[in-house]
């Protein structure tokens, strides 16, 4: 540990266990996905129909990361009230209270004035941070409810191996996407596709932002998610 | 606005596609008395104008009734009726001339009274049409002009609460509804429709553009075409669409009306369930290609004639509701992917403009929420991650020229 250092503990085994899932879910939906929205590989192979089984197999795939995106979302959704791992419990950070606010935008003035004012307490998760990974559970959850919408089409018959229960859910729930996507099960699709890309995009700026971070505020954030903690300058040695 | 609120709330409130098809003993014991009742009430009415008899109507066009017969079993199933019904739908058939038609045309190519009218040899299907009693259709008769007028106004008084009113064609709303006039008096296609549904028992709205707008309804849409839904309340609806609507469908619907009095169960569209709880993927021939990974790559390749499935070629199968995959068109002859071309999702809402484009979706162009910019999914998606990537390259530079890092000898700046 460097002089002057403490170390703080950030994320446990669990919280570091669904980030890798998630990671790989993340990867493993959008090359699957991509594949749906464009076949493009292996239409002509030798073998016979049944044997081959490509689409089936991506289709499969992304069913498979999908359900468990949305255990992971159910869980960070649980744990981010009820944690007792963080002092703060992450919604905390999220309420728009003037000590947030200011928060937040302080956190943003030292991205964008490359770290010249730091005015805030970056041991714990800040009220930037929360606020952006927020997004990314919203996006996550417009995935998981428009992709629920375009699985259950599949189920017309309104009927399941595991009971008409499950179709009848999945209607309740996700029918509404329809109307507030534009109309059509067609906007569902576009919007599904279309919100794969703002997903990216949110992705390419967290590792930057993570990277950028663990350079200018030499304080090891990127082992956050890795070892589980990082340092901050211990202000009482 | 307004109008998506509401129809999230009928979303919320409407229950799936899902058709109970046992519904156990007691229901049907009871559907079955209640039908024969109708129908035996039916039986002692006179046929209303057409008299023409059905059996003789086939035997004439040279249909025995062996095949008659077949036809009302796979029509019975077709309702999801149990098979003691079949004996009630052949007197349904038999009784369609009881049940008094008016049909309009509005603003439409015709397709569905061309579906309705048969191209070919007279099927079952069609020769149970003839036999409705059609009232008044505007493309058919034979007046026109204040006579025309004349003969609707009869109609609808003489049927008035009995009649069914078929509408075929979109409403065109801008310019006062001026888009569209009919007969002598100029009478925009939005009052003669609010006119004629006064005294219906029931609306049927056959093909897209009366369901949904269809293709007057594509963008830029107009003549502000919206569908019969949009401007009939107060009345029990039915929506048959697709372009064009089935004829046996339409059988469907009026056999259903005729036998139990009432309109079949409906999905959130106001589609009857019986035809249009089925996907068309789930139902398709080439479905093991599209599993496989078979596609047809262009038209006339290895794939075409291998019959892969044609999903790149632009086939909305996967996002569309409707029976032709099961009960085909012209009397199971055939139907458009059975021919060898992609599904076009023509029983969905706005199918012209988000589905027609013979490409997947994700290679068709369409328009940005503002309007306007045509590029597809992806190439807005790339847009939206070069403007992201610009941005962090320029942070990123102007981080290694000018940024402040916090280190061990200086800390944190405070
Ligand atoms: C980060 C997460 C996800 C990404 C990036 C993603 C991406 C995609 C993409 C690009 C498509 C192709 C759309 C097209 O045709 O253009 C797709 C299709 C689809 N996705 Fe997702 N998706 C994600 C999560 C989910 C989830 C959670 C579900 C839930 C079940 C889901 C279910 C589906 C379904 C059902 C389809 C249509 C496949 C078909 O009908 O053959 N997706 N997805
Ligand atoms: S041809 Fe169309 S409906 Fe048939 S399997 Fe392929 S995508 Fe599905
Ligand atoms: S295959 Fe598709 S486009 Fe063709 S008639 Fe059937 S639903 Fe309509």
């Amino acid at each position: 540990m460097r002089p002057g250092y403490k170390k703080v503990e950030r994320m446990n085994g669990t919280m570091r266990t669904i980030h890798w899932v998630n990671v790989t879910s993340m990867i493993v939906a959008i090359a699957t996905g991509l594949y749906i929205a464009h076949p493009y590989y292996q239409t002509f192979m030798a073998d016979g129909a049944v044997d081959k089984y490509v689409m089936a197999w991506n289709r499969w795939g992304h069913f498979i990361v999908a359900i468990i995106f949305d255990v992971t979302s159910i869980i960070v959704f649980y744990l981010s009230f009820a944690t007792r791992f963080l002092e703060k419990k992450p919604y905390e950070k999220d309420l728009p209270s003037g000590g947030n606010i200011r928060e937040f935008f302080e956190v943003f003035l030292n991205l964008v004035t490359l770290n010249r004012r730091k005015k805030f307490d970056s041991s714990y998760l800040d009220s930037f941070n929360a606020v952006y990974f927020t997004i990314f559970h919203l996006l996550l959850a417009w995935m998981l409810l428009t992709g629920l919408q375009l699985y259950v089409h599949g189920l017309g018959a309104g009927v399941s191996s595991i009971g008409s229960w499950w179709p009848w859910m999945l209607h309740f729930i996700t029918d509404w996407t329809i109307p507030v996507s534009g109309g059509s099960l067609m906007d569902v699709r576009i919007s599904h596709h279309y919100t794969m890309w703002w997903l990216i995009v949110w992705v390419v700026f967290h590792i930057y932002y993570q990277v950028w971070r663990t350079i200018y505020w030499n304080e090891g954030d990127i082992s956050i998610v890795i070892g589980g903690s990082k340092y901050v300058k211990d202000e009482e040695s | 606005m307004s109008d998506r609120i509401e129809g999230v709330k009928k979303l919320f409130t409407s229950k799936s596609s899902r058709v109970d098809t046992n519904r156990g003993d007691t229901y049907y014991k009871e559907l079955f008395a209640r039908c024969q009742a109708r129908l035996d009430e039916l039986k002692a009415e006179q046929p209303v104008n057409n008299r023409v008899d059905i059996s003789e109507m086939l035997e004439t066009q040279g249909v025995d009734r062996r095949d008659f017969m077949k036809w009302v079993s796979a029509t019975t199933a077709m309702l999801m009726l149990p098979s003691s019904f079949t004996p009630l739908v052949a007197d349904a058939a038999m009784l369609m001339n009881r049940a008094p038609v008016i049909w309009l045309e509005l603003q439409d190519c015709a397709g569905n009274s061309e579906a309705l009218l048969r191209s070919d040899g007279p099927k079952i299907d069609e020769i149970v049409l003839d036999i409705i009693s059609l009232e008044f259709h505007e493309t058919l008769q034979a007046a026109s002009g204040h006579q025309a007028e004349k003969q609707m106004d009869e109609a609808m008084e003489h049927f008035f609460g009995k009649y069914l009113l078929f509408v075929e064609g979109a409403i065109p709303m801008a310019m006062g509804g001026h888009y569209g006039t009919i007969g002598a008096s100029g009478e925009t296609f939005h009052d003669h429709l609010l006119r004629a549904a006064e005294g219906a028992a029931a609306v049927v709205a056959v093909g897209s553009c009366a369901t949904f707008g269809g293709i007057p309804a594509a963008s830029p849409n107009p003549t502000g075409a919206v569908g019969v839904m949009d401007v009939v309340k107060g009345k029990p609806l039915i929506n048959i669409p697709a372009c064009p609507a089935n004829p046996a469908n339409m059988v469907g619907v009026i056999l259903h009306y005729i036998l139990t009095g009432q309109v079949p169960e409906l999905d959130s569209l106001l589609r009857p369930k019986f035809a249009f709880g089925y996907r068309i993927h789930d139902n398709c021939e080439r479905r093991a290609h599209f599993d496989a990974g078979e596609y047809v790559e262009e038209w006339g390749d290895v794939g075409a004639k291998n019959n892969f499935c044609l999903y790149k070629m632009g086939c909305k199968g996967p996002m569309t509701f409707n029976n032709c995959s099961i009960v085909r068109y012209n009397e199971g002859v055939n139907w458009p992917i059975g021919v060898g071309r992609g599904c076009i999702g023509c029983s969905e809402p706005d199918f012209w403009d988000k589905y027609a484009y013979e490409r997947p979706m994700a290679d068709a162009k369409i328009k940005a929420p503002t309007g306007g910019v045509e590029k597809t999914v992806d190439e807005f998606g790339l847009g939206l991650l070069t403007a992201a990537g610009i941005g962090i390259g320029i942070h990123a530079a102007a981080s290694l020229a000018a940024g402040k890092k916090s280190d061990d000898e200086s800390g944190e700046s405070k």
